[in-house]
């Protein structure tokens, strides 16, 4: 820590409560957004950090002008705040920041206009940071961590605040946001339902009205959370909604839209071109999509295998796991092709035994009860139009439309 | 209020948990310094734990109140005495109201007194005398005052995981059993069975991971973790409430490879594509006993799933034989010709004397809840037991 003589620690400290206290006075939301942002490590705010850890009493210095002890509250708790973050006791930061932000809040709520409404987003922003940083030190000591948890609580409380027919209103999507990412964080996502019930059922709030960005936040969050329940109708409207709407120079947000968009469509039978895979670097989605394309079973198998860890952590390796019955699909229709070349009065009987062989090339080793049974499935989930004559062991397939397509539809369950 | 020990705290070395050694040839390093640093924690922070100290299996208070309420469970009586009981039948009954401030460290069991009651509870298990419903309610009651002890006291141990897996493992077996039985409050006792088997399993887990060291899991943690995926297999039936995706995210990777995750998901992928065949294979080579048991209904629901699938896809001029029905579902023919009934589906006997399916039939339903299982012919019960 740089060293820091007395009476600059004095001047420095006085002029962020001069700042601050205009900010407020002349409703300059920018300065007070700056003011506020610890996560942006920015010089100004390390120097005053430095500075109160120097001084030790700037409380004394708030008491002393009028100025300044009209938010007397407010800054001491985030000094506390300021001068823990910056020697790294982050729980002691977080507790701060915690008071300093429902004293805030307190104070936000007698402001009439929404002119501080970005330095709100600021305060929800920084609080869930610190929290997880919090939690990081709580779970490397040994104990369990908690403080996300608690910002979770904080954060619904901003959103009540919010929730109402002035200005402010349009910030509730905002802290709707930062609840989800909360809430994902912690993994107690069946939290969102009531927020979510909130926003899209409560006469107060338009949808239409709130930010572009704040609006493909939450559908990407609540698209994603229609992927985990496997409504894959409802996951495409919303991820779509999101990356229609989201700004096209975002490449990195295009690509998280995409990477829950993309098993989704496959879903509902629509296969993402190879160049958009190419262009966000989806590649951990090629084999699947080529596998699909060409019905190899195998294929699909082998890159689940192989991308195992990253689909499993983003959540999709399950759906992508029931491509296989699309797979069969493909393959079959493929067999069928193939013998409609060759013997076309004949091709519309699929012999179980040819299957097995179709297999076997692919080495997946099945035996005729268990071909038997997906084709009894397949059929039973109009993937293939037709019956399966057993005795002859032999799928009739029907001479219409044998291999329908999914045309948007997920494989009914 | 007391404060508790390094010993009753997270898996620090106290002289009983030394001595105490479980069915493992590894000899697990503990490395002491996170359990010191947590004890210390615990010591400084505002929050300290009761250490018990009633050394019987039921607070001498409890006791005497009950008798003279004859409030008594059979087990406990006497001699069939309903107002007196010994300190060798009377077992602390769960409390709901019980709130920390209220409570004295006389009325908690410390571990080793938990230890021998879930002993003995558990070897109630084969009592012949009353009727199961009964033996598993009092066994259930009790199992749950003694989560509420270890939870009081905020053990959290590998020998407080012992007794957990123990009690997961009763409510998994007596919930088969329940299924199997006909008494008139069989079903909601095995909701409520479900129910607290779903929180003890919730606790396990937190339990498992408390000072998790990295890399690092329990014996029997792969088994367990793999029930959740059991109980989950359908996706709208949330047990615990939390999607399977989500809940895979936070799985290491250890435990994602091991031999009883990646038999669950098999079987988890045979399940949602409806590959019943795999699905009954699978099971039967592989399923150890509480995932057979866990697994049952989901047998049962394949199976009719299966017989919907071929009445609904075969070709109607080819009746389809039950006797090979049977060998696809791994059933005894009779099992077969019933489940078609609780399936609303006729069966015939043919020119050749074969019991056959004729199939396109229309007035296919799924079967009731809470019909018996049946067996899973193949499956290997040596193998399980």
């Amino acid at each position: 820590m740089a060293y820091v003589s007395m009476g600059e620690a004095h001047r420095r400290i006085t002029e962020y409560l001069n700042r601050f206290c205009d900010a407020v006075s002349y409703q300059d939301s920018s300065m007070l957004c700056r003011l506020l942002s610890f996560s942006s490590n920015s010089p100004s705010l390390i120097s005053l950090a430095d500075a109160l850890n120097v001084f030790q009493d700037a409380s004394s210095l708030i008491r002393q002008s009028e100025k300044f002890s009209e938010y007397g509250e407010i800054l001491a708790h985030l000094f506390r705040s300021l001068q823990s973050y910056r020697v790294g006791n982050l729980v002691e930061a977080y507790l701060a920041f915690d008071k300093f932000a429902n004293a805030f809040v307190q104070e936000f709520r007698n402001w009439e206009s929404a002119w501080a409404l970005e330095a709100l987003y600021v305060v929800c922003y920084e609080i869930r940071i610190l929290a997880e940083k919090a939690d990081k030190e709580l779970t490397s000591n040994g104990k369990s961590p908690e403080k996300l948890k608690a910002a979770g609580s904080l954060l619904m409380k901003v959103f009540g605040v919010l929730a109402g027919k002035g200005p402010k209103r349009v910030g509730a999507l905002y802290v709707t946001c930062q609840l989800f990412k909360t809430y994902f964080k912690l993994g107690t996502v069946n939290l969102c339902r009531s927020v979510i019930r909130s926003i899209e059922t409560a006469r107060i709030f338009d949808f239409e009205e709130f930010p572009r960005r704040d609006k493909v936040t939450y559908m990407y969050y609540t698209g994603r959370l229609e992927v985990f329940n496997e409504n894959f109708p409802a996951a495409d409207t919303k991820l779509s909604y999101a990356l229609q709407h989201c700004n096209p120079r975002r490449e990195r947000n295009i690509r998280m839209i995409l990477k829950y968009l993309i098993p989704v469509k496959l879903s509902l039978g629509i296969i993402p071109k190879d160049e958009l895979l190419q262009k966000y670097n989806l590649h951990e989605y090629m084999n699947v999509v080529q596998a699909l394309r060409k019905g190899d079973l195998r294929l699909l198998r082998h890159a689940l295998q192989e991308h195992e860890d990253r689909f499993l952590r983003s959540g999709v390796y399950l759906v992508l796991e029931k491509l296989e019955l699309q797979v069969y699909q493909r393959l079959m229709k493929k067999i069928y092709i193939i013998q409609k070349l060759s013997d076309p009065a004949r091709a519309h009987q699929l012999k179980l035994e040819v299957i097995a062989k179709a297999l076997r090339w692919l080495e997946i080793d099945m035996d005729l009860d268990e071909v038997e049974c997906i084709m009894t499935i397949l059929i039973y989930k109009n993937l293939v139009k037709g019956y399966l004559a057993h005795k002859s062991k032999v799928v009739v397939l029907s001479k219409q439309d044998p291999f329908p397509k999914l045309n948007g539809k997920p494989v009914s369950s | 209020m007391n404060r508790g020990s390094s010993s009753s705290s997270y898996g620090s070395g106290g002289g009983a948990s030394d001595s105490f050694r479980r069915r493992s040839d590894v000899a697990r390093k503990r490395n002491n310094k996170g359990g010191e640093a947590a004890a210390a924690a615990a010591a400084a922070a505002e929050v300290s734990f009761i250490v018990g100290t009633c050394s019987s299996m039921c607070p001498e208070r409890e006791r005497v109140t009950r008798e003279r309420l004859r409030d008594l469970s059979v087990f406990e009586r006497l001699y069939g005495n309903p107002t007196k009981s010994s300190t060798h039948l009377a077992v602390k009954k769960f409390c709901r109201t019980l709130s920390a401030a209220d409570v004295q460290a006389s009325d908690i069991r410390p571990l080793p007194v938990l230890e021998e009651t879930l002993s003995y509870l558990l070897s109630l298990l084969d009592s012949r005398e009353h009727p199961f419903e009964v033996v598993h309610d009092f066994i259930f009651d009790r199992t749950r005052s003694i989560r509420q002890d270890l939870s009081i006291q905020n053990l959290a141990n590998e020998r407080v995981i012992h007794l957990y897996e123990e009690i997961v493992k009763f409510h998994v077996i007596s919930g088969q059993r329940l299924q199997g039985s006909s008494g008139a409050n069989v079903s909601s006792m095995h909701h409520l069975n479900m129910e607290q088997l779903a929180k003890t399993l919730t606790t396990l887990y937190n339990i498992y991971d408390v000072n998790r060291k990295p890399d690092y899991i329990y014996e029997n943690e792969a088994e367990f973790r793999s029930l959740y995926v059991l109980l989950h297999l359908n996706t709208s039936s949330g047990v615990m409430g939390e999607p399977l995706s989500l809940w895979f995210r936070k799985l290491t990777s250890n435990l994602i490879k091991s031999k009883e995750m990646c038999f669950v998901r098999n079987l988890l992928r045979s399940y949602r594509n409806g590959n019943y065949q795999s699905f009954l294979r699978t099971t039967a080579t592989e399923a150890t006993y509480l995932q057979y048991c866990i697994s049952e209904p989901h047998i049962r629901e394949m199976r009719s799933f299966a017989v919907e699938c071929i009445n609904n896809v075969c070709y109607k001029l080819q009746p389809y034989p039950l006797l090979q029905i049977s060998q696809h579902l791994m059933m005894k023919e009779m099992d077969v010709e019933s489940l078609c009934q609780e399936c609303g589906l006729e069966i015939r006997t043919d020119s050749d004397g074969c019991i056959v399916l004729p199939t396109k039939q229309t007035n296919f339903r799924s079967p009731k809840e809470g019909f018996k299982n049946y067996d899973l012919i193949g499956i290997d019960i040596g193998r399980l037991l």
